[in-house]
């Protein structure tokens, strides 16, 4: 296959047959580019379970469980990566105001609430058998669960706006502060709870080598490639949601048109476009 | 921009002397909060002392969430964000307009509840100099952000259910910064001075921040709405 | 602290993490294709991808 993942590729499915839009086109997100990033994704996680779950050793202090760590400090940082990428789009469909910026930083978005979603997950399920309890106030936490709020609310204010224009212009704002506001937050929290906790909270970071040092760095490249893949897809999914929305209202449009046509109702105003009826133009 | 913003916050102000909505329904609404609390937190077991703080601003930000709405709907009726539009004002003159309006509520529910909790709670009251200067500082921020986060939601359906939403993780560094800056200068907690000051200034940097972004901002959403 | 715990224990924070992730991710990524499909059918094929 030679086509470009940016371009139609007319050898994928093109039957029209059951109900779809006529013509030549691709029926689904996936392109030549996703499914080599699919592959590589797949024996990167392959790898990832590997040495996450066997060929690294269990550490020192921490056991087992060091082994959630492998998926969780990948996942928090595709957390920021997401929303880092939410803000960077909404800049720019500021700046440019072409709808692709405004499709990435919804899929950027929606990516990092679900990263933000499984930082917390694990930071709790590692949390549980560490600390005793699956949640604390400590900086990290509480700054990961304000900014998945942050994140669901540009969700929900993105969902809730019907116009096809005032949408992107008010999301893009909220997106724009996205990462300033987590920004401020995260600083305040942890200049709040330095007050109250002395550093012995967490060996979070434990000091790491050899095989496990691999395990993570082969953690946060198998992440990378499934943040990929789900970002070529989420974008194209946004951009279609637009197309819809914009379709929807152009074919209502005409079918309303060729209604007032067809019937040739003389009485009926604004039917544009009937030539045979010079008596209907009002007086 | 000026005289645009003394305009915009004259008419605010004067809409408010005649309906009245701030001192008939959010004030009472504050100190039936402050109430509320303390049927939850039973007064006799020194947990309501403790938290009077944390307690005042979060009222306070409750109290804010409805002025802030209340100030969104002005603009709503019979097309006046069109007429705001076309009338040459610059916006953000109208939004720092709005914005001191807010913040002369702000700072009347703000005196009403230190009053309300130095009779309800039983506060010894101390410390003015920060004390008025967090309210201060905490009522620009309030106002500020919640005059752009309210302009985002503006003419949305479910612009009350969705403002909160929106607002309230955003303004969670005032809530810390206020409350930390009256637990120093109410002396609930031993601490330095310096460092109720130094929340204080968060809070006063955050409301500088949100005068900016506001201003630059509200051009863009007073058009796309 | 991590002494007392049991081995056993930590077998089952540790599956609890990564089916976890698994889940989360796997069940998204259904969901985005499959609704990718979907709107694919209703909108003209010159327009389906970024240009």
């Amino acid at each position: 296959m030679t086509d470009k993942p940016a371009s139609p590729s007319p050898g994928d499915a093109n039957d029209a047959g059951d109900g779809a839009v006529p013509g030549d086109g691709p029926l689904h997100t996936g392109s030549p580019l996703t499914r080599v990033l699919g592959v590589l994704a797949l024996a990167a996680v392959a790898l990832w379970l590997l040495y996450g779950l066997v060929w690294s050793p269990p550490d020192v202090e921490m056991d087992d469980l060091v082994r959630v760590l492998y998926v969780h400090v990948p996942v928090a940082i595709l957390m920021y990566v997401g929303s880092f990428l939410c803000t960077a789009a909404s800049a720019l469909w500021l700046w440019k105001r072409t709808p692709g910026w405004d499709a990435l930083a919804v899929a950027g978005a929606e990516l990092g609430a679900l990263f933000c979603a499984l930082t917390l997950l694990t930071g709790a399920i590692w949390g549980r058998p560490t600390w005793g309890t699956f949640w604390t106030w400590d900086a990290r936490l509480t700054s990961t669960a304000l900014l998945q709020v942050l994140l669901l609310g540009y969700l929900a204010l993105r969902r809730v706006d019907p116009s096809p224009g005032g949408g992107s212009q008010r999301a893009s704002i909220l997106g724009l502060l996205l990462i300033p506001n987590s920004m401020i937050v995260h600083y305040s929290v942890d200049w709040w709870r330095s007050l109250h906790q002395p550093a012995t909270i967490t060996k979070l970071d434990p000091t790491i080598e050899g095989d496990m040092l691999v395990a993570l760095m082969v953690g946060l490249v198998a992440g990378g490639l499934v943040f990929a893949w789900l970002l070529v897809h989420r974008f194209r999914l946004a951009w279609l949601e637009q197309r819809v929305d914009r379709y929807d209202l152009d074919a209502a449009v005409a079918a309303r048109r060729a209604e007032g046509g067809v019937q040739g109702n003389p009485g009926n105003p604004g039917s544009s476009g009937n030539p045979g009826e010079p008596g209907v133009q009002p007086a | 921009m000026w005289r645009d913003a003394a305009l915009v916050a004259e008419r605010d102000l004067r809409i408010e002397l005649r309906s009245r909505v701030a001192t008939n329904q959010v004030a009472p609404f504050a100190v039936l909060v402050l109430v509320l609390f303390a049927f939850a937190l039973d007064p006799d077991r020194g947990v309501l002392e403790r938290a009077t703080p944390g307690l005042f601003w979060l009222v306070v930000l409750f109290s804010g969430l409805l002025a802030v709405s209340r100030s969104g709907s002005l603009d709503e009726a019979d097309g006046t964000r069109d007429a705001l539009r076309l009338s040459g004002l610059d916006p953000a003159g109208v939004f720092l307009g709005k914005v001191a309006a807010l913040v002369v509520e702000l700072l009347l529910i703000e005196l009403l509840l230190v009053v309300g909790v130095a009779v309800l709670y039983g506060t010894a009251l101390d410390g003015f100099a920060l004390m008025a200067a967090t309210c201060v500082a905490a009522a620009v921020a309030v106002a500020a952000t919640g005059s752009l986060y309210g302009a985002l939601v503006a003419g949305l359906r479910v612009r009350d259910t969705l403002l909160p939403v929106l607002l309230l993780p955003v303004l969670a560094p005032v809530l810390i910064g206020a409350t930390r800056a009256f637990e120093t200068s109410l002396g609930s907690i031993a601490s330095a001075d310096a460092e109720g000051w130094a929340w204080c200034g968060l809070v006063a940097f955050f409301a500088v921040v949100y005068l900016v972004a506001g201003a630059l901002a509200y051009g863009a959403l007073l058009e796309g709405s | 602290m991590s002494g007392s715990i049991l081995a056993m224990t930590d077998a089952g924070y540790v599956g609890a993490a990564w089916g976890g992730a698994f889940v989360l991710i796997g069940g998204y990524a259904l969901v985005v294709v499959r609704r990718g499909r979907k709107l694919s059918r209703r909108v003209p094929p010159g327009e389906r991808r970024w240009s």
